[in-house]
């Protein structure tokens, strides 16, 4: 919202500085976002005087002007065919920079040199006219800068307008707070509308059909005006907020939005037929062409104006080609309502027809406050345009408006802002407001609520201006003493922040990055995984296609950043991220399933610094090393089982794990024909954990202690030789069937592949004997050892 | 004095001139070792010595045996210091090869994003407050992310936010504080909850992503009022930011408090001056000396109704921040975007 600080004084003598008075406003919950000087870009040009002017003798279109501008008379060749001698025009000198950007130089025409430019109204943003040089009033002074000699607003506060502040988008809603925030009295613009008799409401009758929709529509009528340029004054303050001036008619109808906040629309009365305006809805399909000559398909849930015979607008929205103004018109109907708001948003969202009119109604506007705004609006478009106004008003008004009373108690608001004033202090602040205090009941007050404050719905919105007009900043801080039960409440830990933030903890310790990815991916990136179309979250409105559905799969994410990395020239990647999933579910309340992911991504070396580790890239033992890291040294389960899948979506291989019964993860290798996609050069290996599940296990693991063994370990080696079908498991699994009562652990110390042999292996394996309440002599131990690999002969096809 | 003594006296002296004089023999411990062996060894040259000195008579034994005792204590002496040479001499050559500069076997080193970092230190600072964590689905229904809390369908509020729709009724969630209206309707007050989490606008440029961090608090209780809400913020702004921090509230609008307020704290950045110390406008604060950090306020009778709460018995207040605005002021990261590209060369800074 754009306040012109000299128009806001015209209501309120307020004194201070600009920066003083945004810095109030802001702490009255009216942000002041920047404050501007809105002819900045002209802020170099000075009045200048023609001296002498003369035809270019190369070229006819030319003049050559010699141009008084105060410190020296420049010469300046013009091509505008109005320009003149004795006249007072804009001029750039050298050097400076224009509204388009464009920088005067020194320059020769046709032999000629020239010290500048003599602008137009267009060149320097003031209007479309670009016929001729801008001819300025005869009484400007030679060499003034033209923002001074034209009296040009140079300060507009920019305001952040909360959605609730329908008070304040306006200059009077401005000097109303103005006036609260610094005690000053507020004055409104004199009203001298001229009737010139007749009977508006004689000529068009309002009908309106449903009051919820339309509480209030009256209008006036203006006859025998003459379109034309708006005066000055007011193309200027209309400037000043960014408004491109177009006619007298259409700037009289911002002029007063802007001041007064009421939107107000014009008809060309000739074109309104049947004598009457209806104000009704929209019949589902029905087309309707806008003033900016769109053809629009409406439904049952737009409010319509009709006349006799057909709609003439989009009420609150836009009006229609069919009844606008133009420049022959010579009759105006004045329009001015009031609509449901919930209607004119509905209506201007669809359409995408955002406007400062609609903007105004969806948040509400000042039905008190209205028929001043027309009275105005008429006299000023009289005054403009060399018409006269109808006398009497066309009007309908089936929900007249009343002033809406709350409750208040003081005692409460107290309570509930922590302050302790006096009941005076709350009485004055509603009262200038605008409010009507009644406290015959100290206790129970009843406040009523003027028109304009129409965010003043409830006891509490009363509370926030007491607070608010005090300043919220005012209110002593202190610790609540809260009586929150100690019992069942539930400490980090246990909580599932508590859980991720452990989970978070684990892989940083493991030597991995964490990553956020966006939730949302494209439906390319899950098909080119393979996954299943079906049961996708899909978003309605995507801000790109490559962020139209949930991820099904953390791989989606992380194999992006894979790629990010990889354009960026990093070639050790080792990421985890904890996040959500998402699949469709049409039982839950929110019609998805969100699934808590582990994702852990390895790619390329395995160490970071090349030296003095070896060169080496990761493979499948670093992927599994990291998910038995989580399940054995994290989470302290028992080791997992590790199960081949023959069929996975983007993996091969790959590879289930298992505690127990329980899947909680699958780990494997990205298809390379995925990996390609993603600029991989190496193997890029993936593990993709159920961290719910892991969490459920973890609530029910306890951690006892073992006893420390009192005495020594006997350790004893067998290199098992067989077939590379044997997998490692199955020796491990062998040796723990035989169920020797002192073997306590069996650990695999070397794989080894003879030279020239190709399918057999050799796997040696270190069996930790022990006694829990002896030291084992060398024959027990021996005579043990020799059982353990009898029985594993006989039950592997293997050599030892 | 007999002569015999004298005789073996001297040879004694002798013997150990004789020792002194290896000095310097031997360049190894080894070399060492056989001097020992040679004067001290059980056939050494002192031994030899001490065969003499049994055959003299009984009364000149004590001073014979005195004496050999001082040369075999002297010639031990000296060769335990010339080990000690030997010894630092050899520790010294080895420490003349070790070059300390050589790059060291560094194990892989971890980090946690800079969101995580920065929720963590919020969420310990608001558990230490007396807050319990909640949470709730980041794929919300429009009636907890909107209807519940005061932001009806035609209400200008809603253009608060861009939301992303998944269906007319489904969206994903635009701000944390349906996990409000989740913990209320699940326990009875008092309740004092925390729910940091994913947050999703539509909205993408310079300033925003179409996903970020938010952390929401709520306290319900009797007589809870602004001016608790003051104090639990200015504390936890100060854990967060330091003792020094300045904080403003400004009233602002939210749909689902009333009255509202916006928390600025002043400018990590500059101390709240608004400019550097070269004088230049501070860039973080745009040179008010003023950042804004939380939105918070009291909650709106119309959020306790829709939760089965009596606003006659209970108030409450609510405050949300964004967390990657806290991570961008305390660890001065300029764009926003790098948060979610996930350059392991950014990542890697934060542990
Ligand atoms: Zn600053």
């Amino acid at each position: 919202m754009l306040v012109s600080f000299n128009w806001l004084r015209e209501f309120v003598p307020f004194e201070g500085e600009a920066q003083e008075l945004g810095d109030r406003l802001t702490m009255l919950g009216l942000e002041l976002d920047s404050i501007e000087d809105p002819f900045e870009s002209v802020q170099d040009i000075v009045v200048g005087h023609v001296v002498e002017c003369e035809k270019h003798p190369e070229a006819e279109k030319l003049s050559v002007c010699k141009v008084d501008v105060g410190s020296e008379v420049l010469e300046i060749v013009c091509g505008a065919p109005n320009v003149g001698k004795g006249q007072k025009v804009p001029v750039a000198k050298v050097g400076v920079t224009m509204p388009d950007g464009l920088k005067i130089k020194k320059a020769k025409l046709r032999g000629v040199k020239s010290f500048g430019m003599i602008c137009s109204e267009r060149e320097l943003g003031f209007s479309e006219d670009h016929d001729g040089i801008w001819v300025l009033p005869e009484n400007l002074s030679v060499g003034d800068k033209l923002v001074d000699a034209l009296n040009l607003e140079r300060t507009v506060l920019d305001f952040d307008i909360t959605p609730n502040r329908a008070d304040a988008l306006s200059i009077l809603g401005f000097a109303r707070e103005t006036a609260l925030a610094f005690d000053l009295p507020l004055t409104m613009p004199e009203l001298n509308l001229v009737e010139a008799g007749g009977d508006a409401a004689s000529e068009v009758k309002i009908v309106i059909d449903d009051a919820e929709l339309c509480p209030l529509y009256q209008s006036r009528i203006i006859r025998d005006v003459a379109t034309g340029k708006a005066p000055d004054w007011m193309r200027y303050k209309l400037l000043a907020l960014g408004q491109r001036p177009i006619s007298n008619i259409v700037d009289v109808t911002n002029y007063i939005m802007f001041e007064l906040g009421q939107p107000l629309h014009s008809f060309d009365l000739d074109l309104i037929e049947g004598g009457m305006i209806r104000v009704a809805s929209a019949e589902d399909g029905m087309k309707f062409t806008t003033l900016d000559n769109m053809e629009r398909t409406l439904t049952a849930k737009d409010l319509l104006i009709w006349d006799g015979k057909k709609p003439v607008g989009l009420a609150g929205v836009m009006g229609g080609v069919n009844s606008e103004m133009h420049a022959g018109s010579r009759n105006v109907l004045l329009e001015a309502a009031v609509f449901r708001p919930g209607t004119i948003r509905k209506t201007a969202r669809r359409l995408a027809l955002p406007s400062d009119a609609s903007y105004r109604f969806e948040r509400g506007v000042d039905q008190v406050m209205n028929t001043f705004a027309l009275n105005r609006a008429a006299q000023l478009m009289a005054e403009t345009s060399g018409g006269s106004v109808v006398s009497g008003i066309a009007k309908a008004e089936p929900k007249p408006w009343r002033d809406r009373t709350h409750r208040y108690r003081h005692a409460r608001c107290m309570k509930l802002l922590g302050l302790d004033l006096e009941p005076a202090f709350a009485k004055r602040v509603f009262e200038l407001e605008g409010c009507k205090v009644d406290d015959s009941d100290p206790a129970d007050w009843k406040v009523a609520t003027p028109s304009y404050k129409l965010d003043l719905e409830r006891e509490v919105d009363l509370y926030e201006e007491v607070g608010r007009v005090y300043g919220l900043d005012r209110i002593p801080a202190v610790l609540p003493h809260v009586s929150k039960s100690l019992e069942g409440g539930a400490v980090t830990a246990d909580t599932e922040y508590g859980f991720v933030r452990s989970l978070k903890r684990w892989g940083m310790g493991a030597g991995l990055n964490e990553a956020i990815n966006y939730s949302f991916v494209g439906d390319d990136d899950l098909d080119r995984l393979n996954l299943p179309g079906e049961g996708r979250v899909r978003i309605a409105n995507p801000l790109s296609e490559d962020q139209n559905v949930m991820r099904t799969d953390i791989a989606a994410g992380l194999l992006n950043t894979l790629k990010h990395n990889l354009a960026q020239g990093n070639n050790h990647v080792r990421v985890f991220e904890v996040a959500k999933k998402f699949i469709e579910d049409r039982d839950s309340d929110t019609e998805t399933r969100e699934q808590l992911r582990l994702g852990v991504l390895l790619y390329g070396s395995r160490h970071a610094a090349e030296w003095p580790w070896p060169q080496e890239d990761v493979d499948y033992l670093d992927i599994k090393g990291h998910v038995e890291h989580l399940l054995e040294g994290h989470f302290k389960f028992c080791a997992p089982e590790c199960v081949m899948v023959e069929e996975h979506p983007y993996l091969s291989p790959c590879v289930e794990v298992k505690l127990g019964d329980e899947r909680v993860g699958v780990m494997g290798q990205v298809k390379s024909d995925i990996a390609d996609f993603y600029h991989a050069r190496k193997d890029v290996w993936l593990a993709d954990m159920d961290a719910e599940k892991l969490w459920e296990m973890d609530r029910g693991h306890r951690v006892t202690f073992c006893c420390l063994p009192k005495f020594p370990p006997s350790r004893r080696d067998i290199t098992v030789i067989g077939s590379l079908a044997i997998h490692a498991q199955q020796v491990y699994d062998a040796i723990a069937e035989i169920k020797s009562p002192l073997l306590e652990s069996v650990e695999m110390v070397a794989e080894y592949v003879p030279e020239g042999v190709e399918d057999e292996r050799n796997l040696s394996f270190r069996l930790t004997y022990r006694h829990a309440s002896k030291t084992l002599k060398d024959k027990e131990v021996d005579k043990q050892h020799k059982r353990v690999v009898d029985e594993l002969l006989k039950k592997l096809p293997i050599r030892i | 004095m007999s002569d015999e003594l004298k005789t073996f006296l001297e040879g004694l002296d002798s013997l150990a001139r004789e020792c002194e004089a290896c000095k310097g023999q031997a360049a190894s411990l080894k070399e060492l070792e056989e001097i020992r062996v040679e004067y001290l060894g059980r056939k050494g040259k002192l031994a030899q010595n001490m065969q003499t000195l049994a055959k003299l008579p009984n009364e000149l034994k004590p001073e014979a045996g005195r004496k050999a005792n001082e040369v075999k204590q002297a010639i031990t002496a000296m060769i335990d210091a010339w080990q000690d040479e030997l010894n630092k001499a050899a520790a010294a050559a080895s420490l003349s090869r070790f070059d300390p500069s050589m790059p060291g076997r560094k194990p892989g080193v971890g980090s946690l994003h800079p969101v995580t970092l920065a929720m963590d230190e919020i969420c310990e600072v608001l558990v230490g407050l007396g807050f319990e964590h909640a949470t709730g689905p980041e794929v919300e229904n429009d009636w907890h992310n909107f209807e519940a809390l005061n932001i009806p369908q035609e209400h200008p509020a809603r253009d608060m936010q861009d939301t992303l729709y998944v269906s007319e009724n489904i969206v994903l969630r635009t701000h944390t504080s349906p996990v409000q209206i989740r913990s209320m309707l699940n326990k009875k007050p008092p309740l004092a909850v925390i729910a940091p989490g994913k947050v999703y606008r539509r909205d993408s440029d310079l300033t925003h992503t179409p996903m970020f961090h938010q952390i929401e608090g709520l306290l319900v209780d009797r007589e809870v009022s602004m001016g608790d809400l003051r104090g639990t913020l200015t504390a936890f702004v100060r854990q967060l930011f330091g003792q020094k921090t300045d904080v403003r509230f400004r009233p602002s609008f939210f749909p689902f408090t009333e009255p509202s307020a916006e928390v600025d704290i002043s400018c990590v950045m500059c101390g709240g001056e608004g400019k550097n110390q070269d004088g230049s406008t501070c860039r973080v604060c745009k040179g008010t000396g003023w950042v804004e950090i939380l939105g918070c306020g009291m909650v709106d009778p119309n959020v306790f109704k829709s939760v089965g709460y009596d606003p006659e018995l209970y108030t409450g207040f609510a405050f949300g921040l964004g967390v990657e605005r806290v991570a961008m002021l305390k660890y001065g990261i300029g764009d926003l975007r790098m948060f979610f590209e996930n350059d392991v060369r950014f990542l890697e800074q934060f542990a």
